[in-house]
């Protein structure tokens, strides 16, 4: 069974998505249907962090969130980093940093932590920084680059 | 997950009149969707219709006095970023962060994590420790209950045919405190956790524990072990031990019997020290 069209605004352009079935996830939405492979999937349980979207400028786990809840809304995808001041910031640092192993679990610590300075700036406490990107693994167990990065982004924030 | 209605009501009325309409197991509710969506992935639950909360003006937070009312569904993410919140119920913030990740508490909701009422959840042991009400809506009006009148077990609760969650009420702003034991320190499950706060207006503890089935609960007997504003630490340690060796804790896939006994003491400990620091601590 399907709904009226969904639309959505991607990485700033328009995407009228007609026929998306009511079960769908903005995950399968975003990868399969869009094109934008870059989001990852993980777990699909919201254990991991990999699908990391930002959804009206704030991180949000796009494989436990059906496409037709988020009608209307702004999403952001590690393809659309650059365009955000911040996310170009926190792009920088993990290049600086080379905190990236595989690089599966880099595009959504890019969007947790582009969320994370989006919503708390320089002002957040380091530590409680790390304890907010919690939510996302690596399974290359590469932390100690990521920690960097995430120093780095948080000290160049605004 | 099979091909199903969404249906997205824009007034409480419109919301309760929908359900009302859906045979049982017909419809499901959906608010911030991090746990349902599972059960409906995995399959095993099957609605024909989905009533999705997101449109009804229920994204709230007020204070009123001591009193904080928050609506069924507010991100809990909001919740914690409340400055109040964090400074006048640190237990609040506390049990709140433990609850997934961030971008998961984005999505989450306080009405969802009482609807689907989970064990080990860490928000119900908190409202139990802070006397929280739930103010529900249905086709019969609107009813209170406490929390601990409210939840029943695991995807359990008091809700009756046709009956929402509208908001969550807590009477009173304590100094309280949320520990817990996980396997990882964020986003994990707890296999034990205990929630502590103190009543100015009472002058009585109240002491909650949650991770083991069928449900967080009260623990009065502990309650009633902590005299005053400053229980004196031989008190505490009888408490504790006391807690540990009576409290109903079970087993379950996450953890034995024995090792929550084992948690719980160095627990209620840790949560009354954080509201009331130890002598000699600096």
């Amino acid at each position: 069974m399907t709904t009226p069209a969904t639309r959505l605004t991607v990485n700033g352009r328009p995407a009228v998505l007609g026929d998306v079935p009511t079960g769908e996830r903005l995950l399968d939405t975003l990868r399969w249907r869009l094109g934008l492979k870059g989001t990852k999937e993980g777990c699909r349980t919201g254990g991991c962090g990999a699908c990391t979207v930002l959804v009206d400028g704030q991180s949000a786990l796009s494989c436990l969130l059906l496409t037709h809840e988020v009608d209307q809304a702004s999403v952001t995808t590690i393809e659309g980093i650059a365009d955000d001041p911040v996310g170009a910031r926190v792009r920088a640092a993990f290049d600086s940093a080379g905190a990236l192993q595989c690089g599966y679990c880099t595009p959504g610590f890019v969007m947790a932590l582009t969320g994370l300075l989006r919503e708390r700036g320089r002002s957040i406490p380091l530590e409680e920084l790390l304890e907010d990107l919690g939510g996302n693994l690596c399974r290359c167990t590469g932390y100690a680059t990521i920690v960097r990065a995430a120093q780095l982004a948080r000290e160049g924030a605004p | 997950m099979a091909a199903v209605e969404i249906v997205t009501p824009m007034t409480s009325d419109d919301a309760v009149a929908t359900l009302q309409a859906s045979a049982p197991g017909e419809a499901v509710v959906l608010a911030g969707g991090t746990d349902l969506l599972f059960d409906l992935e995995e399959g095993r639950t099957a609605p024909r219709r989905v009533i999705s909360l997101r449109r009804l003006p229920w994204r709230t937070l007020d204070w009123n006095g001591p009193t904080l009312t928050i609506g069924s569904t507010l991100p809990l993410r909001t919740v914690e970023n409340d400055s109040d919140v964090r400074a006048r119920i640190p237990g609040l913030y506390e049990a709140v962060r433990a609850v997934g990740s961030v971008a998961l508490r984005h999505q989450a909701t306080m009405g969802g994590n009482l609807g689907r009422c989970a064990p080990a959840s860490d928000l119900v042991p908190m409202l139990l420790a802070l006397d929280a009400e739930v103010d529900l809506v249905g086709p019969a009006g609107e009813r209170r209950l406490t929390v601990d009148q409210f939840v029943i077990g695991s995807r359990s609760t008091a809700l009756q045919r046709g009956e929402l969650i509208r908001s969550v009420r807590i009477p009173e702003a304590r100094p309280s405190a949320y520990v817990w034991q996980r396997v990882r320190p964020f986003h994990d499950i707890s296999h034990m956790a205990v929630a502590v706060a103190f009543s100015p207006s009472r002058s009585r503890w109240r002491v909650a524990i949650s991770g083991f089935p069928p449900r967080p609960i009260l623990a009065p007997a502990t309650e009633d072990a902590l005299h005053g504003p400053v229980p004196d630490e031989s008190a505490l340690g009888h408490a504790a031990e006391a807690l540990a060796r009576h409290a109903p804790i079970v087993a379950d896939k996450r953890a034995s019997e024995e090792y929550r006994r084992q948690l719980v003491r160095p627990l209620l400990i840790r949560a009354v020290h954080s509201v009331v620091p130890p002598p000699g601590a600096p």
